[in-house]
This record gives C-alpha cells, sequence and structure tokens, in this order.
C-alpha cells in the first residue's frame, strides 16, 4: 500500500520538484540527482510519515534539506584562495596591475542586460569559474538570502565568503571585458 | 598610511563586500575617498554592479524543459530496486 502512495507521488510531483530544485541549483543535472534522492529517502523514511502534512509539504521539507546539503558540498570543502589571483591583478602595494585595470565598457551599460550575445559571454564566464566560486557568486540568487544566513548554512566564516566571491568577480569581470569588448 | 586611504586590492574587496554585507562606518567613508581619487575602481563598482544584475536574470530565466516521464520512470525503477533488497 505504502509503495502505491509513493508510486503515485513519483508520478503527481516529480515536475514540481524538479523545477523548485533547478531554480534552486541551475543544473538539470543535479536537479534530476536531488529529486531522486528526495524520493528514494521519502521510500526510506515511509514509516514515519504520519500524514500529519500532505505527502507534497513532506517531499519538498526532504527536497529542501538535500539542497542545502548541495551547497554545504559544493562550498565547504576547503576552498582554494590561490594566492595568484590575486597577484594577477594587483601588484605589491594593491595598485592594479597595468593590463587589468578596468577599461570603460559603455556609455549606458544598462542595456546590455537586454543583449543575449552579452549573456551568453557572461554566461560563459561563470562557467568558467571554478566550480565552488562559480556557486558562491550565485548563492545569493539562488537562496535568496543575506550573506550571513549563507555563511551560516554553510558554515563558512563571512570574510572566508565575499573573499571567495572578490576573486570570482575579479576574474568574471576581466573575461566579460576580454570577451564582449574585444570583438 | 593615513587610516582612510585604501588600496586598490582592499577598495575592490569592499565593493564585493557591500553586496552581501552591511559595511562599517569607517569603511564606508574609506570607500567613498577612495572611489573619489580613482578612476579604475569606480568603473570596477560599475561592471560589477551590473554583472550582479545579469546574474540575477540568468537565474530568474526560464526551467530547461526535461522529459520528466523519462525521470519518473527512472526514480520508479529506483525505488523498485530499494524496495526489493
Amino acid at each position: 500500500m505504502e509503495n502505491e502512495n509513493l508510486k503515485n507521488w513519483v508520478n503527481e510531483f516529480t515536475n514540481e520538484l524538479y523545477k523548485w530544485a533547478y531554480y534552486k541549483t541551475s543544473s538539470t543535472e543535479t536537479s534530476e540527482d536531488l529529486v531522486q534522492e528526495t524520493f528514494l529517502a521519502a521510500a526510506q523514511k515511509m514509516n514515519s510519515f504520519k500524514g500529519d502534512s500532505s505527502p507534497k509539504t513532506w517531499l519538498f521539507a526532504i527536497l529542501n534539506h538535500k539542497i542545502i546539503d548541495h551547497y554545504r558540498k559544493s562550498v565547504y570543502k576547503p576552498v582554494a584562495m590561490e594566492a595568484n589571483t590575486i597577484s594577477a591583478f594587483f601588484d605589491v602595494d594593491g595598485s592594479w596591475q597595468q593590463e587589468k585595470r578596468p577599461k570603460d565598457w559603455e556609455d549606458d551599460e544598462t542595456h546590455l542586460l537586454d543583449d543575449t550575445d552579452f549573456q551568453k559571454v557572461l554566461q560563459k564566464c561563470l562557467d568558467a569559474l571554478p566550480k565552488q566560486w562559480n556557486m558562491c557568486v550565485k548563492l545569493k540568487y539562488l537562496t535568496e538570502k543575506s550573506g550571513d544566513e549563507i555563511c551560516q548554512e554553510l558554515g563558512i566564516t563571512p570574510t572566508n565568503y565575499w573573499q571567495i566571491v572578490h576573486r570570482a568577480k575579479l576574474q568574471l569581470r576581466n573575461c566579460v571585458e576580454n570577451n564582449w569588448f574585444k570583438n | 598610511m593615513h587610516i582612510l586611504f585604501l588600496s586598490c586590492l582592499k577598495a575592490t574587496e569592499l565593493i564585493e563586500k557591500k553586496f552581501h554585507f552591511k559595511l562599517t562606518i569607517k569603511e564606508k567613508l574609506q570607500l567613498k575617498m577612495h572611489k573619489m581619487m580613482c578612476e579604475a575602481c569606480t568603473k570596477y563598482e560599475k561592471h560589477s554592479i551590473l554583472i550582479e544584475k545579469g546574474i540575477s536574470n540568468i537565474q530568474k530565466s526560464e526551467t530547461p524543459s526535461i522529459d520528466v516521464e523519462v525521470l519518473k520512470t527512472k526514480i520508479s525503477k529506483k525505488i523498485e530496486e530499494f524496495n526489493e533488497n
């Protein structure tokens, strides 16, 4: 009987669970894995489901735990700070290296956001970042949480967090400038 | 170095910190002073804000459709395997 329930739920909720997982991770592969793990966890815990909440609420609660776990695994591994990222951009006094100084983009830069080619460049540059950096840069938008809350959930210090973001953004900005404005 | 003067390295760090955390009054002043004198960091901040908006837009864009039926079948199979063990 319980198994029948679960089978029906797979049918009924997979789509919604997948969409939520995608919204939170922006990866189809990760989302499929997370939804699958959610149902497997549900199969294991079926006995503890008392029907106090709706199956949908219960499944979403499991999925949300899985998502947080996923963030934690992606970020919590000690993140290589790579001192050479900083020295590539700044000299020993902390001044911009001549060739890395930000250049003028365009007078009106806001229209760039509507440009699909610009979006592609940005996406390409995001994908080129080390995985953990990429995650740190996106987390704010994926979780819609404050920096403090993100750090708490991931178990990293605020300083560690924004220093990763700083390095990631230096590379990202430079990559966008090189790929977009040199055409 | 004067307490209000920052290097470009520190200034860009504060620009990034500001997206996620509240700056102290001292940090706010330091950053303001620095940007008044430094064109490169002023540009950096403009670009960085634009990139933040761009990332936010990318996140909000459509979920790529997958074949949900295939996923359902895959999951159902896994559950059966689990139940047999």
